[in-house]
């Protein structure tokens, strides 16, 4: 008879490469289940137990998820496009018209990273809206939304970040504008503008001061940050659901509603 | 309906493995799409097409050893040029695909330059990075410059050769109309090499206008200044009835009258045509001016303005004054001060002064200038710039009164306002100025030109040549123009030289003319008997012209005075004319010359040396060559003309030693025997 493809990935478990990568042995009790995620440096972030509702579609709308999975897009696209791109006066421009007509599958590398990096300003601000409707911001997640906040920020200056690199006209007007908007500060508008561009105006430091946020910095960051959101997401007692919150804080808001009402 | 679309999800989506399954397909289909547009490129079906294309041919395996796959592209970092044109554009430099009409596989035409070094965009413009044609070849969005008009390819070669080319006749007609018509007068243009285009219309100065004409004229040129000489340089500003009256009240009232103009002659203008036609033919006025004849066929040199009816425009007076000095009213004019008698000058001034046409001023009548009129006048010429080209005693020449053109080969597409139904491509732009400049918005002031379709192209080309890259070019591939010099020559002879205008036809030290020949080297060239003799008496060396040097009825002492200066100042330093004898020669030499000149090298193609047997019309005649040219100069010259006389069209026929010195010495025997069989008959 036949094996199954169940009973094959049984047998990997069972060999001793697999066990000695992931430590926890097989079986699926809730010990097992649960050393499985813990024992795991990539999911030992992550809640050891999630309850199956939790996952349904209406609870999240998969809108952390779907960010994540843009924000992996961006990164996996993003490497191979740094391996075809100089950030350079002369260059930058030049290479990216060589994306778009050498390079095997430039344009289609260079859409996809253009379009992820959009769909994720969209989705976090979903995002965003979601957890703020369902007041999922409430204790004891007030500290993740604030990390939520702050990734918002890393979002959007890694889209402003990029919008320079091509070097092309719109991209080179748009920094020049965004860049006096931060000049309107006062007091310090000047030395942030200056900080900003290297520079008095928008030329080869800019360009590379921005290539550098973008690449490196700013990527670490959101990298750090989205590990502490999600490590505060199992602190914080998992996914949001009404349930999960404490009993006196339900109360506290079932008394809140019906006061409305009553009103 | 309903239902199958219901087991049909089950089928596909039933379960979460199926689901699964089903999306990682569509998954993989539509990562397929990136490297299947990858494959069908444009450029790959190109190539196929050529290599099916050359299948067929005789030398088809030839051109499949040169022909390479993949993308090509020509890098010049210098230039800042990557061109892969030359992927799709796989023929170019195969010279047997002669007869091949269908691009992209047409094959380039012959140029002086190797396209491997000068890439496509630097003289058809695209964007040379680009592999698909719609981007290579058209604006787009993110390329602004699309393929240069074939009819304006010239431009190109004008943003590297600052000077003229064998090869670009329409930029250099259009180079030569920048200067000519004024353009530069109004609109600055800078050159890369710091220097600017200087007019070479020289208009006239108004500051004593009322000396040499009437108001009437003045009313009537301002209205159509064409309808006085289909030639005249001067624009229409297309001015009101008011305005061309106030603006003539103006100069009339601005004018002051100059010393000496108001002489009358002892002879009254004679009214002799066929005495006057002769004088006028004699004193080759043709040269420099221009009549239109009966047919409406302007003929004539276009130096000076146009006499078709100059008698309904000048002052009889002014006329006689000018006839016998022009400097007086205007010292650096570039007419010749002849030196005509009374009588000639009185012939002259009656067959001129015949030229009228009745209908020019027939309906100009106008009353006596108000002040206030005078003061609209004044201000409307400062509005308009006359100034800008005349001068005007009062009124300055105003600066940056036009827009600069100095790099409007390169003015960015979004920065234009076009016309209805135009084209928006920048030559159609420029060109559309030029040929209308008023219709591009109420209130402009440039004045409507009367060029033909071909200068308005040729214009078009010169200014395209102006822009970032012919600024931006690697010196060393700049051809720079031979330096316009202000050379002037010294003391008496020089004063003398600009007193005869020698300069408004000869190029000496690279200042002048070039209607007649260069004389840098005349000195080292020229017996000084012969050039004692010419002065006295002008003949022709060319008889298939029809322009020569006029007579200038100069004085022995002025004859010696410029002889003496020529000979000594003159003079080539590789030519030293007292090396050769200019007599004396071995007849044995003499006759191996004559048959090496009818001969070896059949110099009678171009030459006559015997007016009996020889046609040759193209160079000068060299019956009495012998008496004229030294002998060290022939000598040079049979050696290496182009040396001598850069640009000259006789051949450079590496001749050995001797040969040079035979034939020099069969040319110096010639001393105008011809003159002696004339006698005898």
């Amino acid at each position: 008879m036949a094996k199954t493809v169940d009973q094959y990935f049984d047998d990997l478990q069972q060999t001793r490469v697999w066990r000695s990568i992931f430590r926890s042995g097989t079986g699926s009790s809730t010990l097992k289940r649960a050393l499985a995620i813990q024992q795991n440096v990539f999911l030992h972030l992550f809640s050891t137990k999630v309850r199956t509702r939790m996952l349904s579609f209406s609870a999240t709308w998969y809108l952390g998820t779907l960010t994540l999975g843009t924000f992996l897009i961006l990164v996996a696209t993003g490497i191979p496009l740094m391996l075809y791109y100089h950030p350079s006066v002369p260059q930058a421009y030049a290479d990216t018209k060589d994306l778009q007509f050498v390079v095997s599958s430039g344009m289609f590398l260079r859409n996809l990273h253009r379009w992820s990096a959009h769909a994720m300003v969209f989705l976090v601000f979903a995002h965003m809206f979601k957890v703020f409707y369902r007041g999922a911001y409430r204790t004891p997640r007030e500290f993740n939304w604030v990390i939520g906040v702050v990734l918002l920020l890393i979002t959007l200056l890694l889209s402003y970040t990029g919008y320079l690199l091509p070097w092309d006209q719109l991209a080179y007007w748009a920094i020049t504008v965004g860049s006096n908007i931060a000049s309107a500060v006062p007091l310090v508008g000047e030395k942030i503008h200056f900080l900003l561009l290297g520079g008095n105006a928008v030329n080869a430091n800019a360009l590379l001061r921005f290539y550098v946020l973008h690449c490196m910095i700013l990527p670490l960051a959101a990298i750090f940050f989205v590990a502490i959101h999600f490590w505060r997401i199992r602190k914080d007692g998992g996914l949001y659901s009404h349930a999960s919150e404490p009993a006196t804080l339900r109360a506290a808001s079932k008394d809140a509603a019906a006061a409305t009402e009553a009103q | 309906m309903k239902e199958k679309l219901r087991s049909l999800w089950q089928k596909l989506f039933g379960d979460s493995m199926r689901a699964f399954g089903v999306v990682s397909l569509v998954f993989l289909a539509s990562m397929a799409i990136a490297p299947a547009k990858n494959f069908f490129s444009e450029w790959r079906h190109y190539q196929h097409g050529y290599l099916s294309m050359i299948r067929n041919r005789s030398e088809a395996n030839t051109l499949r050893r040169h022909f390479q796959g993949g993308i090509q592209q020509i890098w010049l970092p210098d230039l800042g040029v990557v061109d892969r044109c030359t992927s799709c554009h796989v023929g170019l430099k195969e010279p047997t695909l002669t007869d091949v009409a269908q691009q992209p596989y047409r094959k380039h035409p012959v140029i002086p330059h190797n396209l491997d070094q000068f890439g496509c965009t630097v003289c058809h413009r695209g964007q040379g990075a680009a592999t698909t044609v719609a981007e290579a070849h058209s604006s787009t969005l993110a390329w602004e410059q699309p393929i240069l008009p074939a009819k304006f390819v010239e431009s190109s070669c004008g943003q590297c050769h600052r000077g003229s080319l064998p090869g670009t006749p329409q930029l250099n007609l259009g180079r030569n109309l920048l200067s000519r018509s004024g353009c530069v007068h109004c609109h600055a243009v800078k050159l890369p090499d710091g220097s600017t285009v200087k007019a070479t219309d020289d208009p006239p100065s108004l500051s004593h206008i009322g000396d040499k004409t009437t108001r009437q004229w003045i009313y009537a040129w301002l209205k159509d200044p064409q309808a006085y000489a289909v030639t005249a340089t001067m624009p229409n500003f297309k001015l009101s009835d008011a305005d061309a009256r106030d603006i003539s009240a103006f100069l009339i009232a601005n004018s002051a009258p100059v010393a000496g103009d108001s002489v009358t002659l002892s002879a009254k203008p004679s009214n002799d045509p066929t005495a006057g036609a002769s004088l006028y033919g004699e004193s080759f006025c043709a040269s420099c001016h221009a009549v239109q004849n009966a047919a409406g066929n302007v003929v004539g040199g276009d130096v000076g303005p146009e006499l078709t009816r100059i008698g309904s425009k000048v002052k009889p007076e002014w006329l006689q004054a000018w006839v016998r000095n022009p400097r007086v009213y205007d010292p650096p004019t570039g007419m010749p001060h002849y030196r005509f008698n009374d009588a000639q000058v009185a012939t002259l001034t009656g067959f001129l002064l015949a030229k009228t046409d009745s209908d020019l001023l027939a309906n100009v009548h106008l009353d006596a200038a108000t002040p206030e009129q005078i003061a609209h006048g004044k201000r409307l010429v400062s509005d308009y710039g006359c100034a800008s080209c005349h001068e005007i005693a009062g009124i300055k020449k105003p600066e940056n009164f036009a827009p600069e053109l100095s790099r409007i080969g390169s003015k960015p597409i979004t920065q234009l306002i076009f016309l209805q139904g135009m084209q928006h491509t920048l030559p159609d732009y420029i060109a559309g100025k030029i040929k209308q400049p008023r219709a591009f918005a109420p209130g402009l002031k440039m004045p409507q030109y009367t060029f033909t379709p071909a200068q308005i192209d040729a214009l078009t080309t010169a200014l395209l040549s102006l822009n970032d890259r012919s600024y931006s070019l690697p010196p060393s591939l700049a051809v720079s123009a031979p330096p316009e010099s202000d050379y002037q020559p010294a003391g008496k002879a020089g004063k003398l030289m600009t007193d005869l205008a020698c300069f408004s036809c000869h190029r000496i030290n690279g200042h002048g003319g070039d209607m007649a020949p260069d004389l840098t080297w005349e000195g080292s060239s020229v017996q000084r008997e012969w050039l004692v003799q010419f002065f006295r008496n002008p003949g022709t060396l060319r008889p298939a012209l029809i322009r020569r040097m006029p007579k200038f009825n100069l004085t022995d002492g002025e004859i010696n005075e410029l002889t003496d200066y020529i000979m000594t100042v003159y003079q080539s330093p590789s030519v030293d004319r007292d090396s050769m004898p200019v007599s004396g020669y071995a007849q044995g030499q003499i006759e191996l010359g004559k048959q090496l000149y009818y001969g070896k090298y059949s110099c009678q193609g171009c030459h006559i040396v015997d007016t009996k047997t020889d046609k040759g019309y193209i160079g000068p005649t060299l019956t009495h060559v012998g008496s004229r040219l030294t002998a060290a100069w022939i000598y040079q010259w049979m050696k290496n003309p182009e040396a001598l006389r850069p640009g000259t069209i006789e051949p450079n026929r590496a001749m050995s030693d001797e040969d040079a010195r035979a034939l020099t010495a069969f040319l110096i025997s010639q001393k105008g025997g011809g003159q002696q069989e004339a006698a005898k008959k």
